[in-house]
């Protein structure tokens, strides 16, 4: 059954619409990361959700129910805030206990939840502590006890990595997922990362400028964004504005860059001589050195020459930046592992792709 | 080099001079006052006094006059502290919640009269009742500490209310507080010590007040302030030095007692600007 149903929900403030149509559900015990860049709406639709702020048209259900009319603390949702909202005049044991104490759990409950919510979080032991008193990891971790401590139907998480430093960014984004999964909680992680989105979800939703653009599992939205927008915001991109050749062969088609490069594709857009925007991620390029024998030219690869400009290492991956001719820069992904071939600055290289890894976007 | 270094000197001499000078100018009649308050002479003789007694202090315990002064003040005092932290706090609570374009006009409206001249007050106010004639002069003299001390407690609670992140109020609400519990709860424990700071202003302004009591006491409710005045026109000594030196004696335990309530520190230091 569905724990959550947002149907067709717009807000406006003003003449301004911060939220528009946005439909979604959730099943139970599922991690829904709804990603998208800042000031898209994703805070708005979670505080609609929460009861904070009241959608100008659409429904929003809990459990089949429509709460619309009900104030937040009639619903049961957990929220953990961008700030984490601890109150800063009360103990980490007091601000685990507070949700426990108006959402009428018995008073002699109390105090073995909150050690059982700290033990979950692994906090045991802080329990006199005041916010202030704690690092940013700890404050997030006791905000994340105490919104999980009264059961809620629904777990809504606000960027809840955003105010870490990166490297305790990726451990506690593990341990998140870990602590929502043995609780089983249904949750929705707003995001502008799409690292953390793709890393916690077990699906995504792409929002931008307050609609819903894609939804899918996180391979999906990788693999066949919805739309020039999604393709860029998620992952690394290379674009050409592109012109279609009349003929074809087979389901490949055939594109020309305003700069002469020809661009082998799959997917066909029913247009037959439209323009338009081709991407290759950087990781699907393969990088040979120009002496390295002779490659016969497979009608669905891509084969480009061109000069290498940068070479980036960056531990587990080499970022490589490569000139084409007619000024187009290439960014080009080598793991680095095995044996790579070394590639400096100003060497001339072999650049190969496959047909059916560039994405069109028909303009 | 050496010179500079001459100058930087020179100017940290200037300044601790500056700072003792301050003080000495502060504390001067202070101390004045103090000491010339234990004058054993039945005159108002030159400082210092050749020897001390407690003559003046007898006279005032036994000044009718002052002590019903007194009396009508520290009443007035605690019920304008009352009402004006009441007032407020409510007040400062309610502007806090309205959207933006309505918070700057009234907030105004509600400051305004602090620019206005405490003669003007008075004097208004006194038209003002002239009109309703069977208000009791306690109530009217209230009426007009209110009129000036509720800005402050109002701009004092602003200040604490904001520096309270709206998502705290939030967050008790998302964990099934209703609005009332999460207020006293949260938003009352975080804002304490400026609307604190602010009554303490509130206390402080009435019992210090005396140009609109002026207008509003009559011969038999009157404060502190409106009878040193009346003591001097009519019988200029030193009992009125006696009244000052007590007033600083309770000053300071009423400062002691809050101390120990709220630490004082942070009440009229960073309690205002922090939360
Ligand atoms: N209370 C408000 N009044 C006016 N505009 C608002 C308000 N809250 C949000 N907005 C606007 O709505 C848009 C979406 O905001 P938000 O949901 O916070 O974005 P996100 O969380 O995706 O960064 C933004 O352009 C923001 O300026
Ligand atoms: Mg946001």
């Amino acid at each position: 059954m569905n724990v959550l149903e947002l149907k067709d929900v717009t807000k406006k403030y003003g003449e301004f619409v911060a939220v528009e149509g946005v439909c979604l559900e959730i099943e139970e015990g599922k991690i829904l990361s709804l990603l998208g860049p800042s000031g898209c709406g994703k805070s708005t639709t979670l505080r609609m959700i929460a009861g904070f702020t009241t959608p100008n048209s659409g429904t929003v259900a809990i459990a089949g129910e429509n709460v619309d009319h009900l104030k937040p603390y009639e619903r049961n949702v957990g929220l953990l805030f961008q700030d984490y909202a601890l109150f800063p005049h009360m103990t980490v044991e007091q601000n685990v206990a507070y949700g426990l104490r108006y959402r009428g759990t018995p008073k002699p409950m109390i105090p073995s939840r909150v050690q059982q919510m700290l033990s979950l979080v692994r906090m045991l032991g802080m329990e006199a502590r005041y916010p202030s008193q704690l690092s940013g990891g700890q404050q997030q971790r006791v905000a994340l006890a105490r919104a999980l401590a009264t059961d809620p139907q629904i777990v809504l998480l606000d960027e809840p990595l955003s105010a870490l430093d990166a490297k305790l960014r990726l451990e506690l984004r593990i341990e998140l997922k870990e602590i929502l999964r043995s609780v089983g909680a249904t949750t929705i992680v707003v995001t502008h990362d799409q690292e953390e989105a793709l890393s916690l979800g077990d699906e995504v939703v792409v929002m931008h400028a307050g609609k819903v653009i894609q939804r899918g599992s996180p391979i999906e939205i990788y693999k066949a964004p919805a739309d020039k927008f999604v393709a860029e915001f998620v992952g690394r991109s290379n674009w050409f504005c592109a012109t279609r050749r009349g003929r074809s062969s087979g389901d490949l088609s055939s594109y020309i860059t305003s700069n002469g490069i020809e661009i082998r594709t799959r997917s066909a857009p029913t247009d037959r001589r439209g323009s338009a925007d081709l991407c290759i991620r950087p990781e699907h390029i393969e990088l040979m050195d120009v002496t390295q024998g002779v490659v016969s030219d497979e009608p669905d690869q891509n084969l480009l020459e061109g000069v290498v400009v940068d070479v980036a290492p960056l531990g587990a991956d080499v970022h490589v930046v490569v000139d084409l001719p007619g000024e187009t820069r290439l960014q080009v992904i080598r793991k680095n592992v095995g044996r790579i071939p070394t590639v400096v600055p100003g060497q001339p290289v072999r650049l190969c792709f496959a047909a059916s890894d560039v994405l069109v976007f028909p303009t | 080099m050496l010179s500079k270094r001459h100058t930087d000197a020179g100017l940290g001499v200037l300044l601790k001079a500056t700072i003792a000078l301050t003080a000495v100018f502060l504390l001067l009649p202070v101390v004045m006052t103090v000491i010339m308050s234990f004058d054993s002479r039945n005159y108002l003789g030159q400082f210092p006094p050749p020897s001390l007694s407690t003559q003046w202090f007898t006279k005032f315990a036994h000044n009718g006059y002052l002590w019903s002064g007194l009396r009508t003040s520290l009443l007035l005092a605690t019920a304008t502290t009352v009402g004006a932290t009441t007032v407020g706090a409510l007040a400062a609570l309610a502007i806090s919640r309205m959207t933006a374009q309505w918070r700057d006009p009234v907030t105004t409206a509600f400051l305004s009269p602090l620019v206005l001249p405490g003669v003007i007050i008075g004097f208004a106010l006194l038209m003002a009742f002239s009109a309703l004639s069977a208000v009791p002069t306690f109530l009217k003299m209230l009426a007009g500490h209110l009129l000036i001390t509720v800005p402050f407690t109002i701009r004092m609670t602003l200040i604490g209310l904001a520096g309270i992140s709206a998502t705290l109020g939030e967050a008790a609400l998302s964990l099934g507080a209703n609005e009332r519990q999460s207020f006293f709860t949260i938003i009352l424990p975080l804002a304490k010590n400026s609307i604190a700071a602010g009554a303490i202003f509130a206390f402080a302004f009435s019992m210090d007040d005396l140009t609109i009591s002026l207008f509003l006491s009559d011969f038999n409710t009157y404060p502190l302030p409106v009878a040193l005045v009346g003591l001097m026109r009519s019988n200029f000594d030193l009992t009125l030095a006696a009244a000052a030196v007590f007033l600083m004696g309770l000053t300071v335990i009423i400062l002691i007692v809050l101390d120990r309530i709220f630490g004082l520190e942070r009440v009229i230091g960073h309690g205002i600007y922090k939360a």
